[in-house]
């Protein structure tokens, strides 16, 4: 039974390695494109409905390389059912490489759960090199261009995560994350302490996209609120909107992050769940709509559930309330706004608390800047009239309708909707993971 | 099919009120109808729900606004499902927000609402709805960043544990607080009422929305602006209220002014509703400014007759333009004969805006001004002329497209449809029913109510604990002699 915990693990990285050798070596009869996805999305369930049975228990494994506590569940539970909805979602019968399109979203997941389990360095940087490999495999089957630029920029925070990972270890002299988290948490900062968390989180920021590179914290959440606001009210295509939209929100998370306290980064972890589902669902379910608006014109009209989908996507990712992103947002703001008054009364730091208020308040007004370029998009899909058939070309196609597709569609909106009104345990349980990280 | 579903939808919440106005004991000062179920513990949040008078009175316009609102909204005919789901989804944030005794939850309704009036008036708007949508949007999303700054700013003085109005509201803060958070209410009510500097939404956002969405926006969701300043400031800040009801009342005076005086200068009919449906907010906002106890109290009544008159007025010139099928008051003139219904509507419309006699609205005004003129006589003076100058635009809007003389040039025009007379009537009939009855009907002889306990009494409940706060030198003197 100790053993339980590792088997979302295992289903998962050997269901992508026997998809990927059985799609190279062709074992994997024609027929088979009509339930693999099926066979993979239920398989990927099975495995988070493991994850949340068996991983209660607190253990470590293989000599302390893999933890197990209640972050590593939080991060665990999040990457499968991600994973399961956007297997789900995502238009299969355009994929020419079913094989390849399979595997990769699990190993990517398979990635993030190494990198939430990891005990030391090696498996962290493991497991967030995992995930970025498969994710560049993935944008490489649709967008090959995409894909070389992302490879480079991966390289670049690659290095950069590395430098630091080499720095930390020559400063503290261990590679165990909780002992470097016991030397750091009882030393003063230092130049040489304050290189390699600089060279650190400049290569996190790179990986996750966030406006500017230079993260000092509510800064930086900051200016990627505002900018990744005022960048989706700026672009029009509904892709690269709701990546900005996301930017936006990923500001969010940081300032959460930043606040320090348990409850900031229990916070943090809330709207991170809410923002990992939204963020990887959305683009499975824009489908192939490349080439800006037409593309998606119309889409409540011939595919509702995916469209509503979308709709619930870009609000969440905007913050809008009733759904995931607004419980998220406004739970950072509570614990900035809590931090915030700990730190009046404890260190009297009035500025401080100008600034939190400051930040809450642009924090809303580009949340309002975000709504109203996702209105746009709704605008699109559900006002304007689609396209005519022969007006399509071959990058607005119709996503087509399936069984699994729409069961992931459906799915993906009752999470998102329904994130707040079961927000209690989602939050107790992103509390936990944040006391799990050693935090007060 | 969804059309059906959308009337007995809002029928039976009408219904369910009604029972629920029925039941409210209103010799209670505290909330009724409570509900209390923990929902994020983490951050303090829980979801409660009450009601107290003034509530009822807001449940009670809602209700009425919303089955007008269907009514209104029958002849739509494209996209018919998305249209009254989103109809009815406002109407819930706006419901929901009323009974929201959270200020999380208050802020989850507040800002609920923005989403799906903003794609009614993009979906299903007239010529100019693009500009009137981003407007909506941006006004009303700077009036839920303020609330969110003012109840962020309440929760972390309060020690960042609850979210319940009960602490947010209960416990007293210092002047300096109290005046930071009214002063973010005050933004997030005047953009919601709206009040003179932050009313650049309303005239292209009413004038454009469908008419069924004009109504509800008028009518239900802009009083939330209103209650807001009743519940937070004016319940439960009052040295921030002493200090700041000048400021409320010159608002008062501004808005009600200028709305009168946009409304003389509009060429168009449904610019002049929307600027008239700003009048009555302007006198709600005075009883508030008033701080005594006849004027708050003439306030909540007016929360409710203002919300009708408003919906009656920017909705019988929504109607009007349609059956008259141009919206430009150089060409309409002269329509009474060919449309009898709706000048009578009309007609009513524009004394229920005046608060003549026999109206609901006649009961508000005489207990707003006796109040204000009390405590803020410049403030009721200057929003007592603003009124005359509002019955001088009635006076010509009226004379001129009801009793002007034909226009030949003029497209056809037709009386109002069945729905479109029955959702009128329902707005006036409400008014004129508490006008008559305010303290409900009686078995005659006796003192038992026959079915409608009265609204002004049924509304009472809960005042007095609000204006405790401002009786307290009235009653003291008594005590001292």
């Amino acid at each position: 039974m100790r053993y339980a915990v590792l088997v979302p693990e295992a289903l998962v990285v050997a269901l992508a390695v026997a998809v990927l050798l059985a799609g190279r070596f062709g074992w994997m009869p024609r027929t088979s494109r009509a339930y693999l996805p099926q066979v993979t999305a239920l398989v990927v369930l099975v495995a988070f409905g493991i994850e949340l049975w068996a991983g209660a228990s607190v253990t470590t494994y293989f000599g302390g390389a893999l933890i197990q506590d209640r972050f590593a569940l939080f991060a665990k539970a999040a990457a499968l059912l991600t994973a399961a909805i956007a297997l789900a979602a995502t238009d299969w019968a355009a994929e020419d490489s079913l094989h390849i399109g399979i595997a990769m979203p699990l190993l990517s997941a398979f990635g993030v759960m190494v990198a939430a389990s990891a005990g030391d360095m090696l498996g962290l940087w493991a497991g967030l090199e995992l995930a970025a490999a498969a994710a560049v495999v993935m944008v490489s089957l649709r967008r090959p261009d995409l894909a070389l630029r992302l490879l480079l920029v991966g390289g670049v925070a690659t290095g950069l995560i590395l430098f630091g990972l080499a720095f930390l270890y020559a400063t503290t002299g261990n590679s165990d994350l909780s002992a470097i988290r016991d030397v750091l948490a009882n030393r003063a900062p230092t130049l040489a302490l304050a290189l390699p968390m600089l060279l650190l989180a400049a290569g996190l920021a790179v990986r996750a996209g966030i406006a500017p590179f230079h993260v000092a914290g509510l800064p930086a959440g900051a200016v990627a609120m505002v900018g990744g606001g005022a960048a989706a009210l700026a672009v029009r295509s509904p892709r690269p909107r709701l990546a900005y939209l996301a930017v936006g929100q990923l500001g969010w998370v940081t300032a959460g992050l930043a606040t320090h306290y348990r409850s900031g980064i229990a916070a943090s972890l809330f709207l991170l769940g809410a923002f990992a589902i939204a963020a990887t669902c959305g683009p499975a379910l824009l489908g192939r709509a490349e080439g800006g608006e037409p593309a998606i014109a119309g889409l409540g009209a011939v595919r509702p559930v995916r469209a509503a989908g979308i709709g619930l996507a870009m609000l969440s990712l905007a913050g809008a309330p009733p759904l995931a992103g607004f419980f998220g947002e406004l739970t950072v703001a509570a614990a900035l706004a809590q931090s915030g008054n700990f730190v009046l009364l404890g260190l009297g730091l009035l500025g401080l608390v100008m600034s939190i208020a400051a930040v809450i308040g642009t924090l809303r007004v580009l949340s309002v800047m975000s709504i109203a370029a996702v209105i746009g998009t709704l605008r699109v899909l559900y006002i304007q009239s689609p396209l005519e058939e022969a007006r399509r070309g071959a990058a607005a196609a119709l996503p087509a309708v399936t069984g699994l597709s729409t069961a992931g569609a459906v799915a993906f909106c009752v999470v998102i909707a329904a994130y707040g009104v079961f927000g209690n345990p989602i939050l107790g349980l992103a509390d936990q993971g944040a006391e799990a990280l050693g935090l007060r | 099919m969804i059309k059906q579903i959308a009337f007995f939808a809002n029928l039976v919440t009408m219904f369910i009120l009604f029972i629920a106005y029925n039941q409210f004991e209103n010799f209670l000062p505290t909330m009724q109808y409570e509900e209390k179920i923990a929902w994020l513990p983490a951050i303090g949040v829980t979801y409660h729900l009450g009601v107290d008078g003034p509530g009822i009175a807001m449940l009670m316009l809602s209700g009425l606004v919303g089955i007008a609102s269907v009514l209104a909204s029958i002849g739509i005919r494209e996209r018919v499902r998305t249209y009254f789901a989103l109809l009815l989804l406002a109407q819930a944030s706006v419901n929901g927000a009323i009974v929201a005794r959270d200020m999380f939850v208050l802020i989850l309704f507040w800002g609920a609402s923005i989403v799906p009036i903003a794609l009614l008036i993009l979906g299903w708007g007239g010529p100019r709805r693009v500009g009137a949508a981003w407007r909506l949007v941006g006004y009303w999303g700077l009036g839920t960043a303020a609330l969110a700054v003012g109840v962020l700013a309440l929760y972390a003085v309060t020690g960042g544990r609850t979210f319940d109005m009960d602490t947010l509201l209960g416990t007293a803060q210092s002047p300096r607080i109290q005046i930071g958070v009214s002063i973010a209410m005050i933004v997030a009510g005047a953009t919601r009422l709206p009040l003179f500097p932050l009313h650049g939404w309303l005239r292209d956002a009413l004038a454009e929305a469908p008419v069924g969405v004009a109504v509800v926006v008028s009518g239900a969701a802009s009083r939330l602006g209103a209650f807001l300043l009743l519940r937070v400031v004016i319940g439960a800040e009052p040295a921030a209220a002493h200090l700041l009801s000048p400021v409320l009342a010159a608002l008062a005076a501004l808005t009600v002014g200028y709305a009168a005086l946009a409304a003389i200068r509009s060429v168009d009919i449904r610019h002049a509703g929307a600027y008239l449906a700003m009048v009555p907010g302007g006198i709600t906002l005075l009883g508030l400014a008033a701080i005594s106890p006849l004027g708050i109290a003439g306030s909540v009544l007016s929360l409710f007759t203002g919300g009708l008159a408003a919906a009656l007025i920017a909705g019988v010139c929504a109607t009007v333009s349609e059956r008259a099928q141009t919206r430009s008051l150089l060409l309409l003139s002269g329509l009474a004969p060919r449309m009898p219904n709706i000048a009578w509507i009309f007609l009513l419309a524009a004394f229920a805006l005046l608060g003549v006699p026999v109206f609901a609205s006649f009961a508000s005004e005489v207990m707003t001004f006796f109040g204000a003129f009390k405590t803020q006589p410049i403030g009721a003076f200057a929003v007592a002329i603003g009124l005359a100058i509002t019955a001088v635009a009635l006076a010509a809007l009226l004379g001129r497209v009801l009793f002007g003389s034909p226009n030949s040039d003029a497209p056809g025009v037709s009386d109002a449809a069945l729905g479109e007379t029955w959702y009128l009537g329902i707005l006036a009939g409400a008014l004129l029913w508490i006008g008559l009855f305010p303290g409900g009907p009686k078995i005659p002889g006796t003192d038992t109510p026959l079915f409608d306990p009265g609204f002004v009494s049924q509304i009472a409940a809960g005042v007095s604990d609000i204006t405790s706060n401002y009786t307290l030198p009235a009653s003291a003197a008594p005590a001292a002699q």
